[in-house]
């Protein structure tokens, strides 16, 4: 295992969540693409850590998972209450800001 | 004692200001009686210490100046401000004091069916007027005249359309107005030429003869305008939409004749401009020729004034073109008096009659007999009957004018005096004698106001003209009355016109069938059509010219720009979908850009 795979193996999951970003209009999937996205940050801080020696990148990976979990908290408050207002997930319908 | 004369000729200057603006800003003042009285109060006061002021002028003083810097810059004042007591002032403050008050007496009779806030409103007008003439009066630089000028411009503009609900005088104010201002550019921009050669604005600074020919030229065209000379006289038979008393003292007797007071003041660069002069000499008498011509064919009383009075002013101007200060002032003098009388004389018969139109007048003598008497002395006296005021004034100008022999000007100006005589005629016959119509049949003697101050102006009227040395030595002239050839021809012309007007308009004031092709010519108006024709064809087209290019070039430019910011913005917000998923597919492109632009660099 050597950093370049581990890199590739972020970068793909990245693009993976990209992808699904640009693709979904469902706001649970853009929520699990963004999920994907932030994993793959978060591989390449521990991939880091571990081959450089030291430690940093760890507790910084840490950090990242506990933010990203209360993003995603928010997130799915945001879905719920979309659900209620439309009885539908899909963003595109929360538009009426746009004239 | 100068500190005296100071403070009376300052009490000319303030007291009627001080009425004007009481009653301007006091309301409940203006709207009673007490318009009157302080409006009357002031004018006499000013009277009052006008003949005081010319009392001390009688023996040779010098002129006393009382003046405070104005208009600071840098500590230096640009001008001055002040009072000028010499014979010349005094002498027209006696004049312009006079007969104001006569007219403000004769108002509080003329005006007396008009409501109280109106008659304030009328007084007040009349007490601003008086203050603005004594600024010009008594000024000691032309700056300070000029600042009178525009001011007596205002009250003039005020009084004929003191009627405003009626549109012809709202429109003939209005035309007043333009005309004069008009012709008062010539004076702004005199005066700064004047500045700029001398580096002040006395009128007794050593000046070039060149100089003072281009001073004098503008400044003689701010004269034509106020003075009402060819070919800007078309607004002074306008002004005859004001009140009767208005016409008698703006626009006969002082306002009118400012114009003239501004050359006896200018004097000293008058009298080295010599080409100036010979162009006022010129105008003058063209101008009392065709002014005179007009007033035979008027049928309402007081445009055969007006035209008359536009005439007369001709007569002065001449006078002052051919170099003789004292003829020009001396007309002006008697003229005042006479023209006055006349136009209140006329007030007095419209009051009378209720009609301006002569013909519906007539047989007037049996039913108004001081207002006959004391018209038909002014009319004799302004026609030239020997031993009148007139004939005196009129003599001196004909003398100065036929000093060196025989010319055109002097033909046109004796000319004009046999014209004069006949309109006067025609008048009289008209107006006093003959037959009355129905309108006049039912008139009857105006009541005291009105009386008492026909006959106080009837008084100079008849016997200014003994008082000529008195006048020479206000103006340190010698003047000696002798009968020459010209002022036996002038005095045969009158008596020829008296007896000629007797001959064609006894029965009627119809034409001869002689006369009927120049009837048709002035009732065609030549002047205000050539005016409005060139006002539709070249000042309207021009203003259309420069209203387009405001319009589409100047505004054009700045709508374009905004127009420009508009439409993008409108196309630019098209960008912001409210999609979360073009964001972010922005933000991607972006960064890829960025990762780009690294790689690449």
């Amino acid at each position: 295992m050597t950093l370049g795979l581990c890199l590739i193996l972020s970068a793909a999951l990245f693009c993976i969540g990209l992808y699904g970003l640009l693709t979904h209009r469902n706001a649970i999937g853009l929520l699990l693409s963004l999920e994907l996205m932030a994993n793959a940050t978060n591989i390449n801080l521990i991939a880091f850590s571990r081959f450089r020696g030291d430690h940093i990148g760890q507790v910084f990976a840490l950090f990242s998972i506990a933010l990203t979990v209360a993003e995603v908290v928010v997130g799915l408050a945001i879905v719920i209450l979309l659900h209620r207002a439309y009885r539908d997930a899909r963003v595109g319908r929360a538009s009426e800001f746009k004239n | 004692m100068p500190s005296s004369s100071f403070s009376l000729a300052l009490l000319a200057l303030l007291g009627p200001g001080a009425v004007a603006l009481l009653l301007a800003i006091v309301t409940p003042l203006r709207n009673r009686i007490s318009a009157i009285v302080l409006s009357l109060a002031a004018a006499l006061s000013a009277l009052g210490a006008a003949i005081v002021l010319v009392k001390g002028q009688l023996q040779p003083v010098p002129p006393q100046l009382v003046t405070i810097p104005w208009l600071l810059q840098d500590g230096i004042p640009f001008a001055e401000i002040g009072l000028r007591i010499d014979g010349i002032s005094t002498s027209m403050l006696l004049v312009v004091t006079f007969v104001a008050s006569c007219v403000q007496i004769f108002s509080v009779g003329y005006m007396h069916d008009e409501s109280k806030p109106a008659q304030g409103r009328y007084f007040t007008y009349h007490s601003l007027f008086l203050t603005a003439m004594n600024i010009l009066v008594l000024a000691p630089n032309l700056l300070q005249l000029f600042l009178g000028w525009e001011l007596v411009g205002v009250t003039s503009y005020l009084l004929i359309g003191y009627y405003f609900k009626k549109p012809s005088a709202a429109k003939a104010a209005v035309k007043a107005f333009w005309v004069t201002k008009f012709a008062d550019m010539g004076l702004l921009i005199g005066l700064l030429v004047l500045r700029s050669k001398v580096g002040s604005f006395d009128w007794d600074a050593a000046i070039t003869p060149a100089a003072a020919n281009v001073v004098t030229l503008l400044l003689f065209i701010a004269v034509m305008g106020k003075s009402a000379q060819f070919p800007l006289h078309i607004w002074l038979p306008d002004a005859m939409e004001g009140p009767t008393p208005v016409s008698a003292l703006l626009h006969a007797a002082t306002m009118v004749a400012a114009g003239v007071f501004l050359i006896v003041r200018g004097w000293p660069l008058f009298a080295v401009a010599e080409s100036t002069r010979a162009f006022m000499l010129g105008l003058g008498s063209v101008t009392a020729l065709i002014a005179a011509t007009m007033a035979l064919f008027q049928t309402d009383i007081k445009k055969v004034l007006a035209y008359s009075t536009c005439s007369q002013l001709g007569y002065m101007i001449a006078a002052l073109g051919a170099g003789s200060l004292l003829g020009g002032f001396f007309h002006l003098t008697t003229h005042a008096f006479f023209k006055a009388l006349l136009f209140l004389g006329a007030g007095s018969v419209i009051h009378a009659v209720h009609s301006n139109d002569i013909r519906d007048m007539g047989g007037l003598a049996r039913k108004t007999p001081l207002t006959t008497l004391t018209f038909v002395i002014g009319a004799l006296s302004l026609a030239g009957l020997p031993g009148l005021a007139g004939f005196f004034s009129k003599d001196l100008i004909l003398e100065a004018v036929g000093e060196h022999g025989v010319s055109l000007p002097l033909l046109l100006l004796l000319f004009s005096a046999f014209l004069t005589a006949l309109y006067m005629g025609r008048l009289l016959l008209r107006v006093f004698f003959g037959e009355s119509s129905d309108k006049a049949s039912h008139a009857h003697e105006s009541g005291g106001f009105l009386i008492l101050p026909l006959v106080m102006l009837a008084v100079p009227a008849l016997a200014t003209g003994y008082f000529g040395g008195m006048f020479g030595q206000l103006y340190g002239t010698a003047y000696h009355f002798h009968l020459g050839t010209t002022g036996v021809i002038a005095a045969g012309l009158g008596l020829l016109g008296l007896g000629l007007a007797f001959v064609l308009y006894r029965k009627s004031a119809e034409h001869p069938a002689l006369l009927q092709p120049i009837a048709r010519l002035i009732e065609f108006g030549p002047m205000d059509r050539l005016y409005e024709g060139g006002f539709h064809r070249i000042a309207l087209p021009f203003a259309a010219l420069i209203g387009w290019m405001d319009r589409y070039l100047v505004d054009g430019v700045m709508n374009l720009t905004g127009l420009a910011f508009v439409v993008s913005g409108q196309k630019i917000r098209r960008l912001q979908t409210g999609v979360a998923t073009d964001y972010v597919l922005a933000t991607v492109c972006g960064v890829l850009a960025l990762v780009l632009y690294g790689v690449l660099r």
